[in-house]
């Protein structure tokens, strides 16, 4: 057991983990200052701001040395015996003059850039720096100029930490960016021709720890301290991103990634990134619909909900079949509640799974501890980074259930053909896919075949414009619930957005159908039903979710499964903790101010 | 907090002399300085009120009315739309909606501005936080006092109006920090020419 003494109190360290001394004396709820070190990136200990005393004890005699000069704290091994000041003249009198370095040249930007607000240099000034600024040269203007298509770069207000150029090396293995020339002339710079447009690429935005690097698609539009940040999941892959949805006046605007050793690391992928879009897409069903002389008709949620059960009960009283499709974009909830609703009315309803899109294979981004790496690794775990072929989020959550209820998993196919056969009077369509998931085709496949077709989607897709009752279903933004990603790990979404108007959520969909009264649904609530009713989910028992997801049965059995090691990455304890720069941390008592 | 709270200070009420116990002495008092002003008023030019609307009223410097969004030398709005007007509103007023400068010679230097800049005058309280607020003196509060409108619309003002309002007013309020446009042109001009 490893302690270490932090301005004059003593701590105990976790076992198990090699620390620097900024990740140990954040443990021990000290902040050291730092630009340049990350976590996942090599150390290279160039910003020199997380520089502090740093001693060693004698075990034998209690006796402190300390060196000399002081130390970069990423650089410095938390060890048993370790003694760190943080505090002293000499930090404070160092912080001081590495903040006015780092700004001698910087332009008073902060109203302009996009990054006040969760920027290093403003809260680094603010509480290590000074007021006063004794540079009266002439400051060096960089020109802005693009490094890719979708992003910017500001170089006056670079403070050269090379985070980016470190991670197009050690993660990408792409290595677009570098430093051109030296000294006070030095910028990060593309070689010509070369754009940074790796699938990963965006993150270089989100690692630059001030306003240099830019996301052209969020530059100027908001400021940061507007967004309310909730805590989501990508749906746009099976990997399922951890991300912060960051809404402002009923919009989406951005996606950035939240840190989840298991599932993203510290990244997401471009295309995840751009996802969010689609929940400010203006096409989004806006209305349910109800067929009236054979044309879809606009009508109020509760008389398309009373169209679908009316219709349904009909053809069920008729003896005819009914099927459900549950796509691979609901929750576990959501298909949970609709397999529960289809088989209360009629035990022999057939579910199914809907249509799981795949676009190309999987592609893994592999770093390790040496490849690109320049500097000190002897702290990085790497983590390997998967974008999925397959374009859903929780088909095997969705499987799961369908398992339950029907004992096997039918996909889609099979279920169209027997469509096709006309073996079923009632087709009940949930889809709330990302893409539109039915073409013509189907529509004009499906349709002459069922009697009663009721779609459920957030788009007009042909299919739901020759359905007989359209229900307007949630976006990813507007619903919460689990996903079960590639690697069986269930984690929970926050619901970004509220509504649409003239939709409702799915889950309150199926629950206003199942007639479980008792005020507006909780997902949450659900979850523990599922747990309690399926064995694989046995893990959310209570409807409890760890930060990190939690790793669901395989074989359905009981008792509960505390995560354990995802695929192809070493175990990281389930208790800890979301690792965010303090410039980006998730400030959620601020959360945005609501405008009226 | 209770009556014998240690922070409570206690005082007492001065003790009233006969004169005051009469009243009649103070009611004189009192009389005399309204006969005062009416003797200001009728042989003097004293009086603090105006015949408006045919005499202007001519506030004080500080007041707090109509708002201008004030132009650079180049008659371009000064407003970078960096939105602190905004977060600092407390009536929640402003509406902007910035973007990226064109690269065009004029635009060239700088970096953002406001496509949309919308003040709702009605919902707006005077308070001139939002004048504190701009990092480039962008917005100012001026001596206009007679805000009227014949519709609630009208009552909401955009970035040409509020542009306008500077044209309007410089003459009489320079700006308070940097210099104003240096072209003396007609504020219709310096309107059109600004985007
Ligand atoms: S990088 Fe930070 S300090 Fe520099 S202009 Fe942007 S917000 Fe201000
Ligand atoms: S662009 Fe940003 S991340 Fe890259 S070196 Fe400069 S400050 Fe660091
Ligand atoms: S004067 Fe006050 S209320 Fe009016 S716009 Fe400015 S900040 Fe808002
Ligand atoms: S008026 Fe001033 S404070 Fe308001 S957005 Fe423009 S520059 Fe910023
Ligand atoms: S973080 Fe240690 S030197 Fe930059």
């Amino acid at each position: 057991m490893a302690t270490i003494t932090i301005n004059g109190d003593a701590y105990t360290l976790p076992e198990g983990e090699k620390l620097n001394a900024i990740q140990a004396a954040k443990l021990c709820g000290v902040e050291i200052p730092y630009y340049c070190w990350h976590p996942a990136l090599s150390v290279v200990a160039n910003c020199r701001m997380c520089e502090i005393e740093v001693g060693a004890k004698d075990p034998a005699t209690g006796e402190i040395k300390m060196v000399p000069k002081l130390v970069p704290g990423c650089q410095t091994l938390a060890k048993d015996g370790v003694v760190i000041v943080t505090d002293s003249a000499k930090v404070q009198e160092h912080q001081r003059m590495i903040m006015e370095y780092l700004l001698l040249n910087h332009p008073l930007d902060c109203p302009v850039c996009d990054q006040a607000g969760e920027c290093g240099l403003q809260d680094y000034s603010y509480h290590f720096g000074q007021a006063t600024h004794r540079f009266v040269e002439e400051r060096t203007v960089n020109p802005r100029k693009d490094v890719s298509d979708a992003i910017q770069l500001n170089q006056d207000r670079c403070i050269m930490c090379t985070r980016c150029v470190r991670f197009t090396r050690e993660i990408t293995h792409t290595g677009e960016l570098h430093v051109m020339n030296r000294g006070n002339h030095a910028e990060i710079d593309v070689f010509p021709g070369v754009p940074v447009d790796n699938p990963l690429a965006g993150n270089v935005v989100d690692l630059c720890p001030v306003g240099a690097l830019l996301d052209k698609d969020f530059l100027h539009t908001q400021r940061v301290w507007f967004l309310s940040k909730h805590e989501s999941i990508c749906t746009r892959c099976a990997t399922g991103c951890n991300v912060s949805a960051e809404e402002n006046r009923g919009s989406l605007w951005r996606f950035k990634p939240r840190h989840n050793p298991h599932v993203n690391d510290y990244w997401i992928c471009d295309e995840g990134r751009a996802s969010y879009k689609e929940a400010n897409n203006p096409a989004l069903l806006a209305s349910m619909y109800v067929k009236k002389a054979g044309t879809p008709e606009p009508v109020a949620v509760d008389q398309a909900v009373a169209a679908t059960e009316r219709g349904l009960k009909d053809v069920v009283a008729r003896g005819g079949a009914v099927a459900g499709v549950l796509s691979p974009f609901l929750t576990v909830e959501e298909a949970y509640l609709m397999a529960r609703y289809l088989k209360s009315l009629s035990p022999q309803a057939v579910l199914a799974l809907g249509p799981v899109p795949v676009s190309g294979g999987d592609q893994t981004f592999a770093p390790d501890k040496t490849t690109g790496r320049t500097g000190d690794t002897s702290f990085v775990v790497p983590r390997p980074f998967t974008i999925r072929g397959e374009k859903c989020p929780n088909r095997i959550g969705v499987s799961e259930v369908l398992a339950h209820f029907e004992g096997e998993v039918i996909g889609w196919e099979s279920l169209l053909a027997r469509v096709q056969k006309g073996e079923f009077a009632a087709l009940y369509v949930a889809s709330d896919a990302l893409d539109p998931a039915f073409d013509e085709v189907a529509a004009g496949a499906i349709r002459p075949r069922v009697g009663f077709l009721v779609v459920q989607d957030t788009h007009a897709t042909p299919l739901a414009q020759v359905a007989d009752v359209v229900l307007a279903g949630a976006t990813f933004a507007e619903k919460a619930g689990s996903y079960v990603n590639a690697d069986r790990r269930l984690q929970y979404a926050e619901a970004a957005l509220p509504p649409r108007d003239g939709s409702l959520p799915d889950l309150d969909l199926f629950a206003i159908l199942l007639a479980r009264g008792a005020g507006p649904v909780r997902s949450r609530e659900v979850l523990a039903e599922v747990a309690e009713a399926i064995p694989a989910f046995g893990v959310a028992r209570g409807g409890v979710v760890p930060p990190f997801g939690v790793v669901i049965a395989t074989t359905p059995r009981e008792g509960a499964d505390a995560g354990g090691a995802a695929v192809g990455g070493p175990a990281v304890a389930e208790s800890g903790s979301r690792f965010s720069d303090p410039w980006t941390t998730v400030w959620r008592d601020h959360g945005g101010r609501k405008r009226i | 907090m209770n009556a014998n709270h240690p922070d409570l200070k206690r005082m007492t009420p001065p003790k009233l002399s006969l004169g005051d116990r009469l009243y009649v002495p103070q009611v004189i008092a009192g009389l005399a300085v309204t006969a005062r002003h009416m003797a200001g008023v009728v042989f003097g030019d004293s009086a603090i009120t105006v015949q408006y609307p045919e005499d202007q009223h001519i506030p004080s410097p500080n007041y707090r009315g109509v708002h201008r969004l004030n132009k650079d030398e180049s008659g371009r709005v000064k407003c970078v739309a960096c939105m602190l007007c905004s977060t600092a509103c407390p009536a929640h007023c402003i509406d902007i909606v910035g973007t990226t400068a064109p690269e065009t010679e004029l635009w060239g230097d700088r970096e953002k501005y406001p496509a949309s800049f919308v003040i709702d005058e009605l919902r707006c309280i005077f308070c001139g936080m939002c004048e504190e607020a701009c990092p480039v003196e962008a917005i100012e509060l001026t001596g206009l006092y007679d805000l009227t409108g014949l519709s609630r619309e009208q009552m909401i003002f955009d970035k040409t109006k509020l542009l306008s309002v500077f044209d309007l007013t410089k003459d009489a309020e320079p700006m308070r920090y940097g210099s104003p446009p240096s072209r003396p042109t007609s504020s219709t001009e310096l309107v059109r020419d600004s985007i």
